[in-house]
């Protein structure tokens, strides 16, 4: 199965359990999880079910295009259910039969594997599923984000694209594998990957992302405190904006160990008030709905 | 009696957590069902990932209850004539019976009869009674880490998190099905029915292949474990680490289990069944802490040493009956990619001496408030500086090696090693100096141990890894890191509370007496380090906070390896009674030596084993001589004061004594002696004379007697007969 089947499987199997088949968030970030599909949806009582495929930018994870593992970007097909279906794992393995995988003919197991998000205020509990000792999907039940506890609970699955696809395709190497229309993901990603770990290695400006970086979330500050136009969604924008410039930092050797913790914090700060305003938000238009 | 059977199906329980929730599903319907009077017996309990069984018999119905109710003093409850007052007609009233039934009974300790009822309650049917015990023993469970699922239970309580959702119940007396129901939480309130009780389980989750998934109908617990079986599931976690051994025994002789996968991996998995991969030959030339770690660390699987001692296979379980070529392809498949990543930083962490990280050190903090690893490696060569010629507690050598070794204890830290792989750091210190060829080996090994003792069993590493100097120097060095962290965060309010240690100083303080107990080995004539010195020459080596003294951090880290030294050896499998009688002890104090604490309570054990009623007794004699002391200091007695033959017997015996042996158990067993003085003493005499004199002559003589235990063990710590044999019945 080529990548691009895997990611039409997917997004068909989960449209047919009444998934909205989302498209990835248009701007860097690191993880599904950033997504506002994924990150404010889960707060608040409105059910919710999505998916989509989400490119994760990992700047330290870069590997000049070299490591047959490593990525800087990895792709996530991300589903996110609220509230979380009762036979929710059954679900998600007939998924990986969709996929071509047999789990009584391999080692398909969960294993503990909580999810914390420190830039995010968020963190879950959930297991890591294990296909034959690789790791191909990471599944929480998120348990607070943004600083904000959850009712009801969602559930959240990340599969990684690239590693079921090494495994469906039998390879070593990641850039080996077949994306489709008889391309190779050499071919699509392999120059890309090592300009972007150069980038981020070599030549980002560290003077300039941490002058970024603050001026981010200055302006997602601002946004939110805009009382009369409070333009929280925009806020978030610069919020993710204010976490890649941090990671880009990160990986480029720009941070001490104390510093980070503190640069985490100031991110976390912005992301929870986001969410606060998001539920705000949600909970004035269900007073009005109920007045009206 | 009935046969009550509970399988609470669950999603993947963490497998470290399986064993303490057994043990807990048990006491925790022990005491529920005690305390409805089921009269519970032969409590069974068996796990795996996926499901906690609780069997036990219990009544069928609970016995009928005759209990004597008490009202109002008689003389309100009736008048002068005999007439009853509104106070008496109430407690008929609530009661449920005619004022003619009440009696008149005596109260405990009252010195006037009261009016009384004896009330009869009809015993209940056990199916009525459990429903609630269900509650409370899923309520009871505690979990390391709960998790909101979004259900409800009907008990009063309302929201119910649990360690991972529950999927399904089985709940039978003698086959019949027992009600119960969780409800899921809607919109803050009870919503409609997730789980119903039933007869039902499920099988493997994949197996066997085309049926895996029905549910399968089962009346009791024999019943349960045979279907099961037949659906590739043992239930008995026993049975799962036999199945695990058998497959593993021809290896057993070139495997070290030093992290108790074998017991992970029984726990991980419903039908255990053992696969074998190979690591290719480019990756064997990796240090085996390497491959370790990988392999362990990150794949749960075993290393399996060639006839060279290299790691070059690997044994990993799987969850079924049989392991294909695919699923070791796919083993191997991962464990490649990472040792590729591992050799890559090995090649390149080694193009650099590790001498010369250590001025990167400055660039790295420690931890806010506490500095950076530069000033932190100064503190500790401060404190090895404190243990060499100051306490005398190394030689010139050790002392100088132990100062190189914390010189370049933490320069790993800026390798990629353990930047990629954390649990590495010490570790690759260690193989990075003896790759680069250090002529001192010793050196070498206690900067790849320093950061253990992690484990409190004495057995755990790095017992038995280290030999001769080597022992010295890594005891120092360990000692003084870890007592540099406490000190550090202790000065800076970071107190370990309820669960939350975010900087692991639980482990740490249980590592620093570790140390002390199981490495600080001394020949005859050496010294062993005071913990209490030592804490204060390490709170010394940090700045003074603001706002607290260097005497109030101490007392509260005192305090915290007290506790953290009485919680090892309760691990150790010491009764705690016996625990807090050696903690007791004096001269030297715990404190001061917990290695001499730990020689006491040996001793305390199987002197106490042997002669256990004389020391109840002097259980009960001591706590009553320790309620009469109070505080006080008191005078040695005057032998010429006395005035009774019991003083003088008791005097005399403690002179004795106070002569006898040098063991401890020698000692204690003599001193149970003691029993028939002591109790004597309290019979014939009265203490608190009306003279002062022979009254504090008295008291004198009873100090002297409790000095004399206080040298071994407090023994009025010691839990009584009667609590001892009631705890036994339990």
């Amino acid at each position: 199965m080529t990548l691009q089947q895997i990611i039409m499987s997917l997004s068909r199997y989960w449209a047919e359990r009444g998934c909205l088949v989302h498209q990835p968030w248009d701007a860097e970030i690191g993880a599904g999880t950033m997504h506002p599909e994924t990150f404010l949806r889960v707060l608040g009582p409105a059910p919710w079910k999505a998916a989509y495929v989400q490119p994760s930018r990992r700047p330290a994870d870069g590997r000049y295009g070299e490591n047959p593992n490593r990525l800087y970007k990895h792709h996530q097909f991300q589903v996110i259910l609220k509230p979380s279906p009762q036979e929710i794992q059954d679900v998600y393995l007939a998924s990986l039969v969709a996929l071509g995988i047999d789990p009584a003919l391999h080692d398909v197991r969960f294993e503990e594997d909580n999810w914390e998000s420190p830039t995010l205020g968020a963190w879950g509990i959930g297991w890591q599923v294990l296909l034959d000792g690789q790791e191909i999907t990471q599944f929480t039940y998120f348990q607070q984000a943004g600083g904000i506890e959850l009712a009801p609970i969602s559930v959240e699955i990340t599969y990684g694209l690239e590693r079921i696809a090494m495994y469906l395709q039998n390879v070593d190497d990641v850039f080996d594998l077949e994306w489709g229309a008889g391309v190779r993901y050499r071919d699509v990603r392999r120059e890309e990957e090592y300009q972007l770990s150069r980038y981020s290695f070599e030549q980002a400006g560290t003077d300039l992302h941490r002058d970024l970086f603050e001026r981010y979330l200055a302006e997602g500050w601002k946004l939110l405190d805009d009382t009369e136009r409070r333009s929280y969604l925009s806020a978030y924008d610069w919020c993710l904006k204010s976490s890649h410039a941090f990671n880009v930092l990160d990986a480029r050797g720009a941070v001490s160990v104390s510093e980070r913790a503190q640069l985490i914090l100031k991110i976390r700060k912005l992301a929870c008030a986001v969410a606060s305003a998001y539920v705000a938000h949600q909970d004035g238009d269900a007073r009005e709905g109920a007045s009206g | 009696m009935a046969e009550f059977l509970l399988e609470i199906g669950t999603e993947e329980m963490p497998a470290d957590w399986l064993p303490v929730l057994g043990e807990q599903l048990g006491r925790v319907f022990d005491a529920a069902s005690s305390r409805e009077r089921l009269v519970p017996r032969e409590i069974d309990v068996a796990w795996t990932p996926r499901r906690l069984v609780l069997a036990a018999r219990v009544l069928e119905r609970q016995p009928d209850r005759e209990e004597r109710m008490f009202g109002p003093l008689l003389r309100m409850a009736r008048g002068p004539a005999g007439q009853w007052t509104p106070a008496g007609l109430g407690f008929a009233r609530k009661m449920g019976c005619p004022p003619e039934a009440l009696e008149e009974a005596a109260k405990d300790g009252a010195s006037e009869p009261y009016v009384s009822y004896m009330r009869k309650t009809d015993g209940q049917d056990a199916s009525l009674i459990l429903p609630a015990l269900i509650a409370a023993t899923l309520r009871g469970l505690a979990f390391p880490k709960r998790m909101n699922w979004d259900a409800w239970l009907d008990d009063g309580k309302g929201a119910f998190p649990f360690g991972r959702p529950i999927r399904w119940l089985l709940a039978l007396l003698d086959g019949a099905v027992i009600p119960f129901r969780i409800h899921a939480v809607e919109n803050g309130v009870r919503g409609r029915v997730i789980n119903e009780s039933g007869n039902v389980t499920r099988g493997h989750r994949f197996l066997p292949r085309r049926s895996a998934g029905r549910p399968v109908t089962v009346r009791s617990l024999t019943d349960l474990k045979r279907k099961l079986r037949a659906r590739f599931v043992l239930l008995d976690p026993a049975e799962r680490e036999a199945r695990i051994r058998d497959a593993l025994a021809s290896h057993l002789a070139r495997i070290h289990d030093d992290h108790g996968l074998i017991r992970t991996w029984r726990d991980l998995v419903e039908f255990p069944a053992v696969v074998f991969g190979a690591i290719p030959a480019e990756f064997q030339r990796l240090p085996g802490e390497v491959l370790e770690a990988v392999l362990v660390h990150h794949q749960k699987y075993i290393p399996i040493m060639n006839e060279g001692r290299a790691i070059a296979r690997f044994a990993a379980v799987v969850n079924g009956d049989a392991g294909s070529e695919e699923i070791v392809r796919g083993m191997e498949r991962v464990v490649v990619a990472r040792l590729r990543d591992a050799a890559f930083f090995f090649e390149e962490d080694l193009k650099r001496p590790l001498e010369d990280r250590v001025k990167d050190l400055a660039g790295v903090v420690f931890h806010e408030g506490l500095g950076t690893y530069r000033e932190k490696v100064e503190r500790i060569i401060r404190l090895i500086d404190v243990m060499g010629p100051k306490m005398g507690l190394l030689t010139r050598q050790d002392h100088e090696g132990a100062r190189e070794a914390a010189r370049v204890c933490k320069a790993d830290l800026t390798t990629l090693m353990v930047r990629e792989f954390p649990e590495l750091q010490g570790m690759m210190g260690g193989v990075y100096l003896r790759a680069q060829g250090t002529p001192r080996l010793d050196v070498a090994q206690a900067v790849q141990w320093h950061y253990h003792p992690l484990s409190i069993d004495a057995d755990a590493p790095p017992f038995g890894r280290m030999h001769g100097g080597e022992i010295a120097l890594f005891a120092a060095l360990s000692v003084a890191d870890k007592l540099d962290t406490l000190a550090g965060c202790f000065g800076l309010g970071l107190i370990p509370t309820g669960s939350s240690d975010p900087f692991g100083l639980r482990r740490a303080a249980q590592g620093v007496i570790r140390v002390l107990l199981d490495f600080w080995d001394v020949d005859a004539g050496e010294k062993r380090p005071s913990m209490r010195r030592l804490v204060m020459a390490a709170i010394e080596g940090h700045e003074v906070p603001t706002g607290r003294s260097r005497e109030e951090i101490a007392a509260d880290l005192e305090r915290f390896l007290i506790e953290r030294l009485r919680f090892m050896l309760v691990a150790r499998g010491f009764p705690p009674d016996e625990v807090d009688a050696a903690l007791g002890a004096r001269e030297p104090d715990a404190l001061d030596d917990p290695r001499e604490c730990h020689l006491r309570l040996e001793a305390l054990h199987r002197a106490r084993s042997e002669a256990a009623e004389d020391f109840a007794h002097l259980a009960v004699a001591f706590k009553r001589a320790k309620n009469i002391l109070g505080d006080g200091v008191h005078a040695a007695p005057d032998t010429s004061l006395y005035a009774r033959d019991a003083e003088r017997d008791l005097d005399a015996e403690v002179t004795r004594l106070s002569k006898v042996g040098s063991g401890y158990e020698e000692r204690l067993k003599a001193l149970s002696g003691l029993r028939g003085p002591v109790d004597r003493f309290f019979e014939e005499v009265l203490v608190m004379d009306e003279d002062p004199r022979i009254r504090e002559n008295r008291l004198g003589l009873l100090a002297r007697t409790l000095a004399l235990f206080l040298r071994v063990a407090d023994v009025a710590s010691l839990t009584t007969a009667a609590r001892k044999t009631e705890e036994e019945a339990r």
